[in-house]
């Protein structure tokens, strides 16, 4: 679920490491680390869904860009589309649940 | 956050990764820590219980983006070592050996199959003992060029057998569940 994340979030704009962490902890996700995002970045590459390249950052030192390749835009419409019929069969199950809390 | 770096850099390089990825990697690694540092996350937050394994972080990393070259002791297999190439050679070479055999030693004593009525031991004394006499049982006589047959039978087998082992040991060799990706 992350890599569908990942890809999200620099299908928007391109980013590298520490920029993808800082979008995605400012929408909630706030557990992710770049421990388990280098990983799965270098997994993304290998696997050709994702294209690099270097540029300037702000001031910084010249920084590796990380931005979906076609291949990746495609697993990630396909992944979108399982997310969101998975998270409606959920929704189905869980919504006639009502919450008591004893007093 | 250097000595982390540090670290990385010293376990890529124990598993043969490329100098020049190792700088890459290392290069991209330490400008988001320093740009993480300085806006009060420390490297804790920033890589959770990753930050106090450096080894496993950066063994992780190059394994999932496929740098790190294949291990010495998991050789490729060459003609030889291959289960099932080599139990067919085994094969083959058995049963040609078992073919070769048997011409070789029916062209040096062609075989031969005749009959003769057995003797009765009663009468080995008397002269002429050992013809055969009418009313005797015939015997079936061969010569020791038949016996090859036995031999040729046993490399057949020896070679059946050798194949069908190593087809049993190869087919449970590769139901073997993969082991899980690092």
């Amino acid at each position: 679920m992350l890599d569908l994340c990942l890809l999200a979030v620099i299908d928007e704009e391109p980013a590298y490491g520490y920029e993808m962490t800082k979008r995605l902890r400012a929408r909630g996700l706030a557990f992710v680390g770049e421990g388990s995002i280098y990983p799965l970045l270098g997994r993304l590459e290998r696997e050709g869904l994702v294209e690099t390249h270097r540029a300037a950052s702000n001031g910084g030192p010249p920084r590796k860009y990380y931005q979906p390749s076609s291949a990746g835009r495609l697993a990630l419409a396909l992944g979108v589309s399982e997310w969101r019929a998975a998270r409606d069969a959920v929704d189905a199950v869980l919504a006639p649940v009502t919450l008591e809390v004893a007093t | 956050m250097s000595d982390f770096v540090q670290r990385c850099r010293e376990e890529w390089k124990r598993l043969g990764v490329s100098d020049a990825l190792i700088e890459e990697m290392a290069t991209d690694l330490a400008s988001d820590l320093n740009e993480a540092e300085a806006d009060g996350v420390s490297i804790e937050e920033l890589l959770g219980r990753s930050a106090f394994d450096p080894a496993s972080f950066a063994a992780t990393w190059a394994a999932q983006r496929g740098v790190i070259p294949p291990a010495p002791t998991a050789r490729r297999q060459t003609f030889f070592r291959k289960p099932l190439t080599l139990g067919a050679l085994v094969f083959v070479v058995l049963f040609f050996a078992a073919l070769i055999g048997s011409v070789l030693i029916i062209r040096a004593a062609p075989p031969t199959l005749g009959f003769r009525r057995a003797a009765a031991p009663s009468l080995r004394l008397l002269p002429g003992a050992g013809q055969p006499l009418p009313g005797q049982p015939l015997v079936v006589h061969a010569h020791a060029s038949v016996s090859a047959v036995p031999l040729v039978l046993l490399l057949l087998l020896l070679g059946i057998t050798a194949a069908g082992i190593t087809w049993l040991w190869t087919t449970r060799t590769r139901s073997r569940p993969p082991s899980p990706p690092v």
